[in-house]
């Protein structure tokens, strides 16, 4: 009997223990991987105020996957699950290796394995991208461990359903990594790779979208998202009738109030979350259950973690609003989400406690584009205040709203009338945010200047203008005020015939500054214009002043590009400027200069500087005068100077001054005459050509020098232009070659020398190339082409009484 | 002069005691295999070789000798940890779901020269691991283990953060470094005196058959013993969502030096030594062999 009893008792005891280890054994087991780990160069750092770069405790995915995966496992254990984590801390060290964390979950005996992660939309915040993510190994709809897409599909409802965020899109997205990565091959995510139990990575949502950042920094939002997965665990292996706790948590936003602290938004999350605001969860005996106040980093959160089921009350307060309660019904393992918008306390009517502009009867006129701002003593419903809001005269404006809806500002559309008054009013049905209107109506009034937009002084290119083709062309814009430089350039657009926008120089951009006498702004094109092509020049309307002022309209103007050294080869040359010397500057106490040679230039290798300063904006002159002209070979013997039915050509780079250049001529009794060439307009190389019909007929000249005479207005009072070749005009271009005349030019084929006779005295012999430039020159019959290239040239022969073109060959 | 002499007599006692490694061939198995295979395993002699083939990582076996590839297991998942006993037949887990999608492992041994397989463990709910012994197999279940004979002689083995060292069948249980996460692919030096094993978060532990900690070769994976003085080894780099590089080192077990075997973008991965040879496959399963020579 007794070997009997202790027989059953044996037995008892084995299927006991047998029956609890089986027991133990046969729960699911999850192995849970939070992604990456320990604040280093695999991880991910938003950077959000209050916390600085590499803050610990800012945003970092591996701490709030870290604490997802925490969560994730505490709730697990307590629903009687065996759970196992690839890292405890947030270290590099544990931050394992993917294989390794394959490895792990392999050899775990695990029955699924979660990597938990959140996403980035690579954008800094600047889209508003927020939406949950998982993948599975494999294709879309084609998962290398079929259970994989079904342990994804139980997990996306419990993610998609959090109200605490705001969702850019309705929709949990489900891929096969090979599917969303193509780039990667079959690499795909290496924590699924070679995994060989059902695996999901999940990114529960966007951490680049600022407001879900501050979210993730909050521990028991993370703790919400462990709580969805092991609902989503719960739903794959069969378990959701087996846990008999539930949990109630929600935002606390206040219901009006717009956040301004970050840039972009997705709808409720526009507002601002009510900082410490204080929950408590309330049985239906009145008793509170639990407390839970909101944290600092701008989130709203609150938690009820581990809730019998049944009726509760949650009620919210906080200092500065209304005390709001609301009803729930917590269920069994499941979420119950209840959120809540504050009203603000303001318990005085509004009022406004400032405001511009602040003007009486005497006070000096205000700038036409001042902004009317109100400031209240509570922030303000906007729509009555916008319907409340009179101006007389009427002006078309728009309203913006500051300071969460403190201050109002209304700027007109385009500028109040000059010299007019005006008179605001606010009228008292304007209500703060609570609804409540003013008491009475509130009226300003003030006085316009008389001006209303900026004025243009001068444009380049103007309508019609040639600009040369060269690279670095401007275009300049002046103003009788002083410009708002601030991106200034970007309202200045130059097209192509085609309607492509050319491209500025954005290193060369000169902006006026303070103390200047007008508003300028030059800029550049990077690349060269094409010779003949037809180009547009546009200047938006927002070009401004700093006063804010505007253009009145857009400007529009057409403009060629021109070659401004084409024309040479036609001419004679009278003088090439290379060379300072023989030119003197006349200076008188209002008008002062210089002269240089500057390697930039047309032809040759230099052109003539003038540098100039005036004293004022009175019509000073200064003088540029040939000292020596019978220096000149060409002048005094091969052109024999000029008479009034002579066309002459200037090449000169200007300086946009608006001044007047004059060319100088002198007669034989040593009079001086000036020729206008015209006031310089523009900016770069330009050829001018001009007649000498204003002289004196029957005369002969030379070439005496320049003049600039000082414009009237505030631009030009210093600057400088350059001068090439002075040219009178050809009866016979380089093109139109001699062939009934006595001049001879031999040999032909030439080698050494081409050796010009004529009938009467050859008083120089030049040679060109075939766009007209002189390669050689010299005041013989002669030229030595011994160092030139071979090729096909024109020999130009001057005589004292012609010029004679002529083709000859060089070879070698 | 007298420290130039110094300086050369230092300079000669380090070129004397510096290793010279010689990659001397590598040749691809891709035509042989003609699938993307993962895990390769080479038997004790080197003259076969288990790897998992394709994306469903069934098992299969390659004779080097006659270039013939068999299948062992269409099971999913079969060749991700197959081993070889001593005696060459080869040890696989499969897994099946019941209907709470629990999964349940099961033991087999193929038998090379019957090409049939065994179920010697059957199924079980949670993990199954197995030591590789001298003389014999045992595979550890949650229920039930399996030994293919009662002494199985000198083996190795992680469970959990744990280091299994069986001597003469008797099994011995050594944490000799802390790691929350566990420890990871424990390998016997051919000698059958070393282990090396890596652990999470420590890197790879070269250990003495009692669990003493002989050296730390770093933070790398994977460890296999390319003979007694020298181990191979992965070296992989990731951005926490995919690989950045992989390479395969060779490292002197007494922690003293260490030679890149590949570069760190060749994504050269999970290498398995025997007899001197060297088989790692590559991120998109490209299985190669590797013939070195070491001066020392």
């Amino acid at each position: 009997m007794k070997k009997k009893v202790f027989y059953t008792l044996v037995m008892l005891l084995v299927a006991a223990f047998t029956a609890g280890k089986v027991v133990a054994q046969e729960v699911p087991h999850v192995y849970i991987n939070p992604g990456h780990g320990g604040h280093d160069s695999d991880d991910r750092n938003v950077v959000l105020p209050p916390f600085a770069q590499g803050d610990t405790l800012g945003f970092w995915e591996s701490n709030s996957n870290m604490w997802k995966g925490f969560a994730l496992k505490e709730i697990l254990t307590k629903k009687g699950y065996q759970t196992s984590i690839s890292r405890i801390s947030n270290t590099t060290a544990d931050d394992l290796p993917l294989s390794t964390i394959v490895y792990l979950s392999n050899h775990s005996g695990a029955d699924v394995f979660y990597s938990i992660h959140s996403n980035a939309s690579g954008s800094g915040g600047a889209t508003l991208v927020n939406f949950p993510m998982g993948f599975y190994r494999g294709y879309t709809g084609q998962p290398v461990i079929p259970r994989a897409a079904d342990l994804l599909g139980a997990l996306a409802p419990y993610i998609i359903d959090n109200e605490s965020t705001v969702w850019s899109s309705p929709n949990y997205a489900i891929y096969g990594d090979w599917t969303f990565r193509p780039e990667w091959g079959t690499q795909g995510y290496g924590v699924l790779r070679g995994n060989n139990i059902p695996a999901i990575l999940d990114e529960g949502s966007f951490h680049d979208y600022y407001p879900e950042a501050y979210r993730l920094i909050n521990h028991e939002y993370c703790w919400v998202e462990g709580w969805s997965f092991s609902l989503g665990a719960d739903a794959y292996f069969g378990r959701l009738e087996q846990f008999g706790q539930g949990m109630v948590t929600g935002t606390i936003r206040d219901d009006r109030i717009l956040r301004t602290d970050i840039a972009r938004m997705l709808g409720a999350d526009k507002r601002l979350p009510v900082n410490q605001a204080v929950a408590q969860l309330i049985d239906s005996d009145g008793n509170v259950i639990d407390e839970y106040q909101c944290d600092t980093i701008r989130n709203g959160i609150y938690l009820f973690k581990y809730v019998e089921p049944g009726t509760y009350t949650v009620k919210v307060t906080h200092p500065k609003y209304f005390e709001q309660t609301k009803e729930v019904e917590v269920a069994a393992n499941a979420k119950t989400y209840l959120n809540f918008d504050l009203k603000r306390v303001r318990d005085t009517p509004p009022v406004v406690v400032n405001y511009s502009p602040v003007w009486s009867e005497g006070d000096a006129p205000v700038p036409c584009n001042t902004p009317i701002v109100l400031e209240f003593n509570w922030d303000m419903d906007t729509e009555s205040v916008e319907q409340a809001f009179e101006i007389e005269p009427a002006v078309q404006g728009h309203f913006v709203w500051e300071d969460t809806n403190y201050r109002m500002i209304f700027t007109p559309d385009d500028a109040y009338d000059v010299n007019t008054h005006y008179t605001v009013t606010l009228k008292k049905t304007a209500m703060h945010g609570g609804g409540t209107p003013m008491e009475e109506d509130f009226t300003l009034q003030f006085s316009t200047q008389d001006r209303s937009h900026i004025n243009k002084l001068a444009l380049f290119p103007d309508e019609g203008d040639a600009v040369h083709y060269k690279a670095g062309a401007y275009v300049e814009f002046r103003s009788d005020s002083l410009l708002n430089s601030k991106d200034l350039y970007t309202h200045f657009h130059v097209y192509d015939a085609d309607g492509n926008a050319l491209e500025f120089n954005k290193r060369n951009i000169k902006n006026n500054k303070k103390g200047d006498d007008y508003g300028y702004i030059r800029i550049s094109l990077l690349k060269a214009l094409v010779p003949d092509a037809d180009y547009t020049l546009q200047v938006d309307k927002e070009v401004a002043d700093t006063m804010g002022l505007h253009l009145q309209a857009p400007l529009t103007v057409n403009f060629k590009a021109v070659d401004a050294s084409a024309r040479a080869g036609e001419a004679i040359v009278i003088d090439e400027f290379e060379s300072s010397e023989g030119f003197a500057v006349t200076e008188s106490e209002s008008a002062g200069g210089s002269l240089s040679a500057n390697s930039d230039h047309l032809f040759g290798s230099k052109s003539l500087q003038v540098d100039y300063t005036f004293a004022d904006d009175e019509p000073h002159v200064l003088t540029v005068t040939t000292a020596q002209p019978e220096s000149s070979m060409l002048q005094t013997s091969a052109s024999s100077g000029f008479v009034a039915t002579d066309k002459v050509g200037i090449h000169v780079m200007g300086d946009m001054s608006y001044n007047r250049l004059n060319l100088l001529f002198a007669d034989e009794q040593g009079e001086t005459h000036e020729v206008p060439v015209g006031d310089i307009t523009f900016h770069g190389w330009r050829y001018v050509e001009l007649s000498l019909e204003s002289l004196p007929a029957e005369k002969k000249y030379r070439f005496a020098g320049i003049s600039l005479t000082k414009n009237a207005t505030v631009m030009g009072r210093s600057g400088a232009l350059r001068l090439d070749n002075l040219v009178k005009q050809s009866p016979v271009g380089v093109t139109d070659v001699a062939v009934n005349t006595s001049v001879k030019v031999m040999p032909n084929p030439a080698s050494h020398y081409v050796v010009a006779t004529a009938d009467g005295y050859i008083t120089g012999v030049e040679l060109l190339n075939g766009a007209g430039q002189v390669l050689v020159r010299n005041a013989s019959n002669y030229v030595n082409v011994a160092d030139v290239p071979a090729g096909v040239y024109f020999v130009r022969v001057y005589t004292s009484g012609s010029i004679t073109t002529h083709k000859v060959v060089v070879a070698h | 002069m007298k420290h130039l002499l110094l300086s050369m007599m230092c300079c000669c006692a380090l070129l004397a005691g510096a290793q010279q490694v010689n990659v001397v061939s590598t040749r691809s198995l891709g035509a042989a295999i003609g699938e993307p295979a993962y895990y390769p395993v080479l038997d004790a002699s080197g003259s076969r070789l288990l790897f998992a083939a394709g994306e469903r990582y069934g098992l299969k076996l390659y004779d080097f000798g006659t270039g013939k590839v068999t299948p062992v297991s269409e099971e999913r998942c079969a060749g991700i940890d197959a081993r070889f006993d001593h005696s060459g037949n080869v040890y696989y887990v499969t897994q099946s779901l019941n209907e709470n999608n629990l999964i349940y492992r099961s033991g087999y041994c193929y038998h090379v020269a019957s090409a049939e397989s065994e179920l010697v463990l059957e199924p079980q709910h949670g993990a199954m691991n197995y030591a590789v012994g001298t003389q014999g197999v045992a595979m550890r279940g949650p229920r039930k283990n399996y030994a293919s004979a009662r002494n199985i002689g000198t083996a190795v083995d992680v469970e959990g953060s744990e280091l299994l060292i069986t001597v003469n069948g008797k099994l011995n249980r050594y944490s000799p470094v802390p790691s929350h996460a566990g420890y990871l692919w424990p390998s016997l030096s051919p000698d059958g005196t070393k282990v090396a094993f890596c652990a999470a978060g420590s890197g790879i532990i070269v250990t003495d058959l009692k669990g003493n900690v002989l050296a730390r070769l770093g933070n790398y994976e994977m460890p296999c013993w390319y003979n007694n003085d020298y181990v191979v080894a992965q070296n992989a780099t990731d951005d926490g969502h995919q690989f950045t590089s992989s390479q395969l080192l060779l490292l002197k077990a007494d922690g003293s030096w260490r030679h890149e075997l590949t570069e760190p973008y060749s994504m050269a991965m999970q290498p398995t030594t025997a007899t001197g040879k060297i088989v790692y496959t590559t991120i998109d399963g490209q299985l190669c062999v590797m013939e070195i020579s070491i001066n020392d």
